[in-house]
C-alpha cells in the first residue's frame, strides 16, 4: 500500500520494492502499485531477489527459516533517543556489504487534510529538488558516485526516504539526507516543474486498469476515511497546490516526535551513532501540539477515533475501459498494525487460504475448478486498521462462479477449524518468509524503521515467537470470523 | 571504490561440515581443482555433478539458508516453429509431477518447509530456483534434477498450464508499456528467435501438443547447464542431487560460450522503423530501441557503461533530462537484458499525449546524442561508479549471488567474468563507447502505444528527426 515514487529504471514500470518485500507486520505488497511489472529486469539481474512468486510453489517472500532460530545469528537492534526525542534504530550487520538508511516520517497522505490531497508524496518528490545547502540533483549525484542509491515511498500512514551506500560513506549520506529531508528548499520553479512529473504519475496510474480498479474499490470500502483517497492524490488538487501549503504540511508533520531513523549495516566501533548525536536530528524540535496517539498509550487500538478505519461492507460493479480480464476484488478490515500478534495471525490465515498451490483458495479456484487464472490475499499492516485485499483475475462469464466459490472456501473455515497441518505450512511460510527477509540490510532497515516509528519495540525474534502462539483453535475463535465475506466490500471489475 | 567491491563475506568460513575436502571427495566427477575467491561473491567452489552438470557452491556466513539456482541453457528463443511458448509451457510443467512426486506432493512437500520453488523460461534459458532455509535443504535439494530428469507431463495439467499462459497474455494487453514493447520486439528481431514474449503467442500455444513437450523435454540440458548453490549448503550434495535421479546423474554438461553467435539485425529503413500501437490511454508510451549483442561480446561493456549512464539512478543522463528538466515523465529508462544474442538496448518512457511532441523529439535527441558526442570524462567516471555499485549491490542476499553467477556461467563465461569486467571498466575511455555507439545503435526502433491524436504527433516528430532517415 504504498506509492513507490523514485527511480523506476526497469523497463515496464517496475516499482516492485527492490529489497525484497517487506517481512511480517510491516506495509506488505501492494496490489496498488506493484502490478505493473511486465517481468523485464535491466543488466545482469535476471531475477534481483523473485525466487519464489504466486505462480511458483511456496512464499512470496523468500526466505530462511530455520527451526533453531534463523534470527540467532542476529543481534538485537538499539535504540536511542537524539535531542528533542527523535528516535534512532540500528542493527550491527558486520558481514553486510552496504549499509541501509531509512528515514522514517509519520506523514504518509493520513495526515493530510482534505484540501492537502497528494501533498505528502508530492513532498516526498520535492525533497529530492534539494535543499539550502545542497542543488538540485546534487544528492543522488554524490550518493551515486559512492556506488550507493536511494528511494523513497510513501503510503497512507508514513513515509521514507532509504538511502544504500558503502558502509565507509554512511556518515556523509546521513548527513545529506537529513539535509534534504529536515530542510527541503520547495522552490516555488522547481515546485511547478515537480508538479509535471507527479501528474504524469498519476497518468501512468491511470493507464492501467487494475490499479484503477482498486483505487475504486478502496473508495467504496473505506469512504469518508483517508484509506479510501488516492495516495497520489486527486488531480484537481494538485494542479492547485502552492508551495507555501507544502512547507506548512512539512513544518507541521516533520517533528522528533513523528520521526526515526533506522540504520542498518556494519556498524563498527560505534561511531556512526555518535555522529547522529551531533546532526540535524538531533536538532530537530517537537510537535507544536501533542498528538492523539501518544506512544506511551500505543497499546493496540489507541488511535483516537475520528482515524480508525470502519470498512463498509457492500458490494458493487464497474465496467473499466481497457480491462481485458474481469477482476473480483474484496477488502476486509483486520487488527490494526499496532496489534502485532493478531496481525501475525492475519498473515497465518492468508497464508493459508491463498499463499501456494496448496493453500484453499488457490487449490480450489486455479487448480481445481480452474476458474482463475491467479487468486491473491494480501495483508496490508496499517495503523487505522490493517486490510486484506482480495484480487481474482478470471473471464467474466466465470465472475458469478468465482464469487460463489471465494463464499464457500471462506464459510468452510469459519464453520470448522483448520487442521494442525494447515496451520503449521503457513506457519513455515510466514516464519521463512520473515527470516529470509532479514538477509539484506535494506529490508531490516525498513523493517525497523515502521516497528519503532509506530512505538513498536521489539526484539528482532518476536513476530517468530508470536507465530508459535497461534493454535487452529486460537485462529478460527478469534480472526476466522473476520474474514466473513458479509464483512468485506466486494468489487466486480468487467472489461467495458 | 574500493569499500563497494570489498565484501566481508569473501573471508574463509568456518563450517568444517561443508568444507571443500569433504565436497571434492565425494563429487567423483569432480576432476577439478575446486575453490577460487570471488571478491564479490564469497568464496565459491567448483565441481561436477556425475553426468557433468557443473556444481557451484558459494558459501555465506550469515543467515542458515540455502539458495539454488539451476540455469539450463535453450529458453524462449529455441521454441520450435509454430510452437512459441512451448519452453515457458514446459518451465511451467516441471513442477507439477516429477519422478515419484505427483505436482500435489511436490508442492505439500515444499510449502509445508516454507520453501520456495519457481520455474520459468527466459529468452535464452530454463531457471529453476529453489530456496530454503538450510536444515531442509537436505529434503528438497534432491527435487532438483528430478524435475529436470522426470517431469510427469500430464495432459490434465498441460491443459491448466497452457489456459493459465493464455490468460496471462491476455491481461498484459492491459498494460501498454507491454503492448508497446511487444511491438517492439517484432521490429527489432521479427520471426527470430527473440521476436516473441516467452509466454509465447496465442494461436501456436493453443496447438502445442504432449509429445513435442516431451521431445523438448528429453532435450534438456543437451545445450549445457549449470547449478549455483549459495548459503550454507550441507556437505553430502553428490548424494544429494543424485539420490532420486541415481547414480548416472542428468547429461549435460558446462554451456558453452556464444554458440554459434552472429549479428542478425537487420534495420529496416525509416519507415518501418516505426510502430503504432493505438490504444485510448493518457498516456504515450515510447520505446526508442535496437538490437545490439550477447553479453561478453568486446562492446558489451561499453554498452553496459552507456546503459548505467543513461539510465541507472536518479543521476542518470534521461532521468535527469527527461524528468528533472523537462517534467516529461515520472518514468524513464533504459532496457538491457543480458542475451546469449542480440540484446535489445533501449530507451522507455511514458508520458501525457498532450505532449506527444516534445517528449518524441526530446527522447530521440537523447539517443542522436549518444551518436554525436563523446561521454564527458566526469560522466563516464559517474557511470563506472555506478556500475561497480551494481555489483555491490546485487550481491546482497545468497539468491542475488547465486543468481549472478549462473547467469554468467549459463552464457558460457567464465565465472570470474564480473570481476574481469570491473578490471577492465578504468580501460575504457568515452571513444570506445562512442565507438560501439556508432557500431550498434545506429538505426534505433521506435514504438509508440497511445491515443490517436499523439500517435501522429509524435510520428512527425519521428519523420523530422534525422535518426528516421
Amino acid at each position: 500500500m504504498q506509492v513507490l515514487t523514485r527511480g523506476v529504471t526497469d523497463l515496464g514500470v517496475s516499482q516492485a520494492v527492490s529489497e525484497g518485500g517487506a517481512p511480517v507486520g510491516s506495509t506488505l505488497t501492494t496490489n496498488l502499485t506493484t502490478n505493473l511489472a511486465t517481468g523485464l529486469a535491466t543488466g545482469l539481474t535476471t531475477d534481483l531477489e523473485t525466487d519464489c512468486v504466486a505462480d511458483g510453489i511456496g512464499v512470496a517472500v523468500p526466505q530462511p527459516v530455520c527451526r533453531t532460530g534463523g534470527s540467532a545469528s542476529l543481534g538485537e537492534p538499539q535504540q536511542r533517543l537524539l535531542g528533542q526525542g527523535a528516535a534512532v534504530v540500528s542493527l550491527d550487520l558486520p558481514q553486510a556489504p552496504v549499509t541501509c538508511l531509512d528515514f522514517w516520517c509519520r506523514a504518509g497522505s493520513a495526515a493530510e487534510t482534505l484540501a492537502e490531497s497528494g501533498l505528502a508524496h508530492f513532498l516526498e518528490h520535492m525533497v529530492f529538488k534539494g535543499s539550502e545547502r545542497l542543488g538540485a540533483g546534487q544528492f543522488d549525484l554524490r550518493v551515486e558516485a559512492l556506488g550507493g542509491s536511494s528511494n523513497a515511498a510513501t503510503g497512507f500512514d508514513d513515509v521514507h526516504y532509504h538511502v544504500l551506500v558503502p558502509p565507509s560513506a554512511a556518515a556523509e549520506a546521513i548527513d545529506l539526507l537529513l539535509d534534504l529531508v529536515l530542510a527541503p528548499r520547495l522552490d516555488p520553479e522547481d515546485f511547478d516543474l515537480e508538479r509535471q512529473v507527479v501528474l504524469e504519475e498519476l497518468a501512468q496510474s491511470e493507464d492501467q486498469p487494475e490499479e484503477v480498479a482498486f483505487q475504486q474499490l478502496l473508495s467504496r470500502a473505506c469512504p469518508g476515511h483517508a484509506y479510501g483517497q488516492p495516495i497520489l492524490g486527486r488531480r484537481q488538487a494538485l494542479e492547485g497546490h502552492r508551495s507555501e501549503a507544502m512547507a506548512a504540511f512539512h513544518q507541521r508533520l516533520y517533528r522528533a516526535d513523528n520521526c526515526c531513523l533506522a540504520v542498518a549495516g556494519p556498524l563498527g566501533d560505534g561511531a556512526l551513532l555518535e555522529h547522529l548525536e551531533r546532526s540535524a536530528l538531533a536538532g530537530l524540535a517537537r510537535s507544536d501540539q501533542p498528538k492523539p496517539t501518544d506512544r506511551a498509550n500505543s497499546s493496540p487500538g489507541a488511535l483516537s477515533d475520528p482515524a480508525r478505519l470502519h470498512l463498509q461492507p457492500g458490494s458493487d460493479t464497474v465496467a473499466l475501459p481497457r480491462l481485458e480480464a474481469a477482476r473480483l476484488l474484496m477488502a476486509w478490515q483486520v487488527p490494526p498494525a499496532g496489534d502485532q500478534e493478531a496481525v501475525i495471525g492475519c498473515d497465518l490465515l492468508t497464508t493459508l487460504l491463498a499463499e501456494g498451490r496448496r493453500s484453499r483458495l488457490v487449490a480450489r479456484l486455479r487448480e481445481q475448478l480452474r476458474l482463475v487464472e491467479s487468486i491473491d490475499l494480501d495483508l496490508n499492516g496499517l495503523e487505522a486498521g490493517s486490510l486484506v485485499l482480495l484480487e481474482a483475475v478470471c473471464e467474466t462469464e466465470h465472475l458469478p462462479a468465482v464469487e460463489a466459490e471465494i463464499r464457500r472456501v471462506l464459510l468452510e473455515l469459519i464453520e470448522t477449524p483448520p487442521p494442525l497441518a494447515e496451520l503449521e505450512r503457513a506457519q513455515r511460510l510466514v516464519g521463512n518468509g520473515y527470516r529470509f527477509g532479514l538477509e539484506a540490510a535494506g529490508s531490516v532497515a525498513g523493517l525497523l524503521g515502521n516497528n519503532h516509528l509506530w512505538g513498536r519495540h521489539q526484539p528482532i525474534q518476536a513476530p517468530l515467537d508470536a507465530l508459535t502462539r497461534w493454535d487452529p483453535q486460537r485462529l478460527w475463535r478469534e480472526l476466522t470470523p473476520l474474514l466473513d465475506p458479509e464483512r468485506a466490500f466486494c468489487l466486480r471489475a468487467l472489461p467495458a | 571504490m574500493s569499500p563497494v567491491t570489498t565484501n566481508p563475506s569473501a573471508t574463509p568460513v568456518a563450517h568444517p561440515a561443508a568444507s571443500d575436502g569433504s565436497l571434492d571427495r565425494s563429487l567423483s566427477g569432480s576432476t577439478e581443482p575446486a575453490a577460487s575467491q570471488g571478491s564479490l561473491s564469497g568464496q565459491r567452489s567448483r565441481s561436477v555433478v556425475p553426468g557433468g552438470c557443473p556444481l557451484w557452491v558459494v558459501h555465506r556466513p550469515g543467515p542458515e539458508i540455502v539458495s539454488a539456482k539451476l540455469w539450463i541453457r535453450g529458453g524462449s528463443s529455441s521454441d520450435p516453429i509454430g510452437q512459441r511458448g512451448s519452453h515457458q509451457l514446459l518451465a511451467g510443467l516441471l513442477s507439477r509431477g516429477c519422478g515419484d512426486h505427483s505436482g500435489e506432493a511436490l508442492a505439500d512437500q515444499v510449502e509445508g518447509l516454507g520453501a520456495g520453488l519457481r520455474c520459468e523460461a527466459s529468452e535464452d534459458g530454463l531457471l529453476i530456483s529453489l530456496k530454503c532455509a538450510a536444515a531442509d535443504a537436505d529434503q528438497l535439494l534432491p527435487l532438483l534434477l528430478t524435475l529436470v530428469q522426470k517431469p510427469w507431463l500430464l495432459d490434465d495439467q498441460i491443459d491448466l498450464e497452457r489456459q493459465l499462459n493464455l490468460q496471462a497474455l491476455q491481461r498484459h494487453r492491459e498494460d501498454p508499456f507491454q503492448l508497446a514493447h511487444d511491438r517492439l520486439r517484432q521490429q527489432l528481431y521479427g520471426a527470430g528467435p527473440y521476436g516473441h514474449d516467452p509466454l509465447g503467442v496465442e494461436a501456436d500455444l493453443a496447438a502445442i501438443r504432449r509429445d513435442s513437450l516431451s521431445e523438448q523435454a528429453a532435450q534438456l540440458g543437451r545445450q549445457g547447464a549449470v547449478l549455483v548453490l549459495a548459503g550454507q549448503p550441507p556437505a553430502n550434495l553428490e548424494a544429494l542431487l543424485t539420490r532420486e535421479s541415481g547414480p548416472g546423474g542428468w547429461a549435460t554438461q558446462a554451456p558453452l560460450a556464444n554458440p554459434a553467435w552472429a549479428s542478425s539485425s537487420q534495420p529496416g529503413d525509416g519507415s518501418n522503423r516505426l510502430a503504432c500501437t493505438e490504444e485510448d490511454t493518457e498516456q504515450l508510451v515510447l520505446m526508442l530501441g535496437a538490437a545490439t549483442v550477447p553479453l561478453g561480446h568486446r562492446h558489451g561493456l561499453a554498452l553496459r557503461l552507456l546503459h548505467c549512464h543513461l539510465g541507472v539512478g536518479m543521476s542518470s543522463r534521461l532521468f535527469v533530462t527527461m524528468r528533472e528538466e523537462h517534467g516529461l515523465a515520472y518514468d524513464v529508462g533504459v532496457h538491457h537484458p543480458a542475451r546469449l544474442g542480440a540484446a535489445p538496448f533501449v530507451f522507455h518512457l511514458s508520458s501525457s499525449a498532450e505532449r506527444a511532441f516534445e517528449a518524441t523529439t526530446e527522447l530521440l535527441n537523447e539517443w542522436q546524442r549518444l551518436l554525436q558526442q563523446p561521454l564527458s570524462s566526469d560522466d563516464l567516471a559517474l557511470a563506472r561508479a555506478k556500475f561497480r555499485g551494481q555489483e555491490a549491490m546485487g550481491r546482497q542476499t545468497g539468491s542475488q549471488v547465486a543468481d549472478r553467477l549462473a547467469l554468467v556461467l549459463g552464457h558460457g563465461l567464465p565465472a570470474d567474468f564480473t570481476d574481469r569486467c570491473l578490471g577492465e571498466l578504468d580501460g575504457l575511455e568515452p571513444a570506445d563507447l562512442l565507438a560501439a555507439a556508432r557500431e550498434l545503435l545506429a538505426s534505433p526502433n521506435l514504438s509508440l502505444c497511445g491515443p490517436a491524436q499523439a500517435l501522429g504527433e509524435a510520428e512527425s516528430a519521428w519523420r523530422k528527426h534525422s535518426l528516421s532517415s
